[in-house]
């Protein structure tokens, strides 16, 4: 079925790239908006600075994380929904403990980092537990965690935890130490490298590439993956599907709880109710855009991260509605998404 | 006819012609063609080329029952074609009908019962009125004895019989050569797509039939060595439940090298006995293997771990993960026991010793033909050193030279000392492997035989529930 999935590839991504220009265009001749101008905004507002590289290297980070959380959930058979939650909950540990520990940098941002991973993870094993212990399903438990997890930071930053006075919803600032260095902060600065320019996609293309060696080439993925693509046999050839499911779970929610901790170390210095508009939603249609591998998870976040940034300059520059530019990205992923899921239903 | 499933010419220049008042039977290996060409007779199928023509209706009662196990026997009989009235179903109508059309045939069943809850029999009956209703001039059964008691078979064919005295035109596909030497007037060989033979009956003999599906001699099976048999599974009043199969009570042995056959019609307990072995359902009773208990910890990686290899009866669902290759199909279960890199030698063994074709250990396992993907599964399970190998319908839906291959493999197995547990609803199968036979109906044992007292009449009464 991959097989055909990916000779599929091609036709896939050309009947895409028509929807998305033809409807994308319509769209804006409604609007009154030339498509040259609107299309040509977008592509100069994702790639013609290096400041707005790094502004499309960041939106890619930012669905990134989820979406490589939630491939791993999803090549275990779990429909994991809930990576907003796990998201949200890691960027607010990260937020939350950052601003309370002055440590030096060396030991501050790492420590953020496994803060998030491990709050992300927590709330991605609870659905794991209730799927292994009780048969819970997965898909109505994540997306109810991921109501509680905002309520419940919104409740925290606003009650026990509101910092700043006048009802601002967000926890007090992170120290310097603890930022992750700055992609468009650098952007004018001599001593750039590239490593700089965008250091939470850097950490998020290895974790991909770590997570592709894993699932392919350890025990551990390989059962992950059986229990995924065949749970019948697999539970006949001795893999302890619940044990599976806590783990997959776990860890899918602890990359997604990374993500979030990036967020807050790398470009808010600190939780607010803010924080994502939307990432871990977002992440699943990258997630399916990108086949469940961690490679194309990467190549779909950077052409996420290029329709958000460009989106803005649509905005801006060329004066498309922000309606369109969002029917524009929704389309790219409706078609890529929705092709997808037309080939899986035909060869099934 | 011809008709192309990509690569595969499924059916290659095929003439068939049916008379009224004939029973005509239709046979072949797995793959050979003839569910496709019954298939597009019945237009379910649209032929790349030829033309069909019939004098009426056609109807064709499929090998896996079509029927909605949540509805009523009348709902299902006359689905789509209920009597209206007005806006509603008139079901009184809808009954009767149901009651008259039995008594027609003679194929009584109530019309307000419930499918699910139907043994396998009457369902079949169910089939049949279904088609019957529509008065078809054709009539078309595609392995239709594959879950009946010797007994039912027979009174099955004696309805068949009756049809074609009514002048209805019957063709049966099937791979049961009794049956169609016994129960046709006419018989009809397909290989690979072609007809390689058309005979009266009476003026041929299975043997000569064998010979023309496979397109040779038929292979011999692996000779059968002294062995001197030990104690190795003990099962004492074991009962377990696995959806609808359910196991009542099972005592018995399977001792290191000997073959016990469990001989028994489909849904009579021995799913239920197969997954209890394999560690994936909970039983009660007393197990013990190689002197030790096994019981509700023991999970499947534990059963595996010390040698029992279960080979379930469904490849495509409990066996095999389609997607993936060869290679990581043939590791699976001996996954953290086999090193990463020896996942490839093991698969070459497999595909050695089991001639799986292609072979290529690189070759995704959904695409290879059900013969080849069952010698994977049976070859996983015989190449890992096991003690005890439970073999549940290891032949199902896999062509005669395949199935000799799995079962000459089995004997050997059993020749190098490990116990097998034979489970099958064949049973010539089992009459040509086993060292003991047991018999089990509705979830009991019922008979044992020594292979020398084998007694075909008898066990076949047995299974039927006849004491």
């Amino acid at each position: 079925m991959n097989a055909l999935l990916r000779s599929r590839g091609a036709r896939d991504a050309l009947v895409a790239l028509v929807v998305v220009f033809g409807v994308g265009s319509i769209a804006m001749l409604l609007a009154h908006v030339s498509p040259l101008v609107g299309f040509g905004a977008l592509f100069d507002g994702a790639l013609g600075t290096p400041e707005e590289v790094a502004e499309t290297l960041v939106q890619a980070a930012n669905v990134l994380f989820p979406a490589l959380g939630i491939a791993v959930a999803f090549r275990a058979g779990l429909f994991n929904i809930g990576a907003e939650g796990q998201l949200i909950l890691g960027g607010f540990a990260a937020g939350w403990i950052g601003a309370q520990l002055p440590l030096p940098a060396f030991a501050a941002v790492p420590l953020l980092l496994v803060a998030g991973a491990l709050a992300g993870g927590a709330w991605g094993a609870i659905p794991g537990f209730l799927r292994a212990r009780f048969g819970a399903n997965e898909v109505i438990a994540t997306l109810m965690l991921n109501v509680i997890a905002i309520l419940l930071t919104t409740y925290l930053v606003n009650g026990p935890l509101q910092q700043g006075g006048a009802g601002a919803s967000e926890t007090a600032a992170l120290p310097r130490s603890a930022y992750l260095p700055d992609p468009i902060a650098l952007v004018g600065d001599p001593h750039l490298t590239l490593a700089y320019l965008g250091t939470p996609i850097v950490v998020g293309i290895v974790l991909a590439l770590v997570l592709r060696w894993a699932l392919l080439r350890t025990v551990f993925g390989y059962e992950l993956r059986a229990a995924g693509d065949a749970p019948e046999a697999a539970k006949r050839a001795g893999i302890d599907l619940g044990r599976t499911a806590l783990v997959a779970m776990a860890l899918s929610g602890a990359i997604a709880g990374l993500g979030g901790a990036t967020i807050v170390a790398g470009s808010l210095h600190r939780f607010n109710t803010g924080l994502s508009p939307g990432y871990g939603f977002i992440a699943i249609a990258v997630a399916l855009v990108g086949n469940l591998d961690p490679l194309w998870i990467v190549v779909a976040a950077i052409a996420f991260g290029m329709l958000q940034s460009g989106g803005i300059a649509m905005q801006a520059e060329a004066g498309v509605p922000r309606e369109v530019v969002s029917l524009v990205t929704g389309l790219v992923i409706i078609a890529l998404a929705g092709r997808r899921v037309v080939a899986r239903r035909r060869t099934t | 006819m011809r008709r192309r499933f990509g690569a595969v010419q499924a059916v290659d220049g095929v003439d068939l012609e049916l008379f009224p008042g004939e029973i005509q039977a239709l046979v072949g290996e797995n793959g050979a063609g003839k569910s496709t060409l019954a298939a597009i007779a019945y237009g379910a199928v649209r032929p790349d080329e030829g033309t069909i023509e019939a004098t009426g209706a056609v109807g064709l009662v499929h090998q896996h029952f079509k029927l909605i196990q949540r509805l009523r026997v009348w709902e299902n009989v006359l689905l789509n074609r209920e009597p209206k009235r007005g806006w509603t179903i008139d079901v009184a109508a809808a009954q009767a009908r149901v009651r008259a059309l039995g008594a027609t045939y003679g194929l009584a069943v109530d019309p307000d019962a419930v499918v699910e809850t139907l043994p396998v029999g009457i369902k079949q009956r169910v089939e049949l009125l279904r088609e019957l209703d529509r008065e078809p001039a054709v009539l078309l059964l595609d392995e239709p004895t594959a879950a009946l008691a010797p007994s039912e078979i027979a009174s099955f064919f004696e309805t068949v019989r009756g049809l074609a005295a009514r002048g209805t035109a019957v063709l049966v596909v099937t791979h049961k050569l009794a049956e169609v030497i016994a129960y046709s007037q006419r018989v009809t060989v397909m290989r690979a797509g072609r007809v390689v033979g058309r005979h009266l009956t009476a003026e041929t003999n299975a043997e000569a039939i064998a010979r023309e599906m496979v397109g040779g001699e038929v292979p011999a099976l692996a000779a059968r060595a002294a062995t001197t048999p030990a104690p190795l599974l003990a099962l004492r009043d074991v009962a377990a439940t696995a959806g609808i199969s359910t196991l009542a009570n099972a005592s018995f042995d399977v001792r290191a090298g000997e073959i016990v056959g469990i001989a028994g019609i489909e849904g009579n307990g021995q799913s239920a006995l197969a997954d209890a072995l394999a560690g994936v359902v909970p039983f009660t009773g007393e197990m013990r293997f190689a002197g030790e208990a096994l019981d509700a910890a023991d999970s499947p990686a534990s059963r595996i771990a010390r040698g029992i290899r279960v080979i379930p009866q469904d490849r495509r669902g409990e066996a095999l993960v389609l997607d993936w290759n060869v290679r990581d199909n043939v590791a699976l279960g001996r996954q953290r026991v086999l090193a990463r890199a020896a996942y490839g030698s093991a698969a070459l063994e497999v595909i050695e010793r089991f001639d799986v074709r292609p072979p290529n250990p690189e070759a995704i396992v959904g695409m290879l033909s059900g013969g080849n993907q069952q010698k994977i599964v049976v070859g996983r399970a015989l190449t890992s050193a096991p003690r005890l190998v439970v073999a549940y319908q290891p032949t199902r839906g896999i062509d005669i030279g395949a199935a000799a291959l799995v079962q000459s493999r089995l004997i050997e197995a059993r020749n190098a000392g490990a116990g097998v547990l034979l489970i099958s609803f064949e049973l010539d199968e089992i009459f040509a492997c086993a060292d003991r036979v047991l018999v089990i109906a509705s979830g009991a044992f019922v008979g044992a035989f020594e292979r020398s007292t084998i007694d075909r009449g008898r066990i076949g009464a047995l299974m039927a529930g006849h004491q």
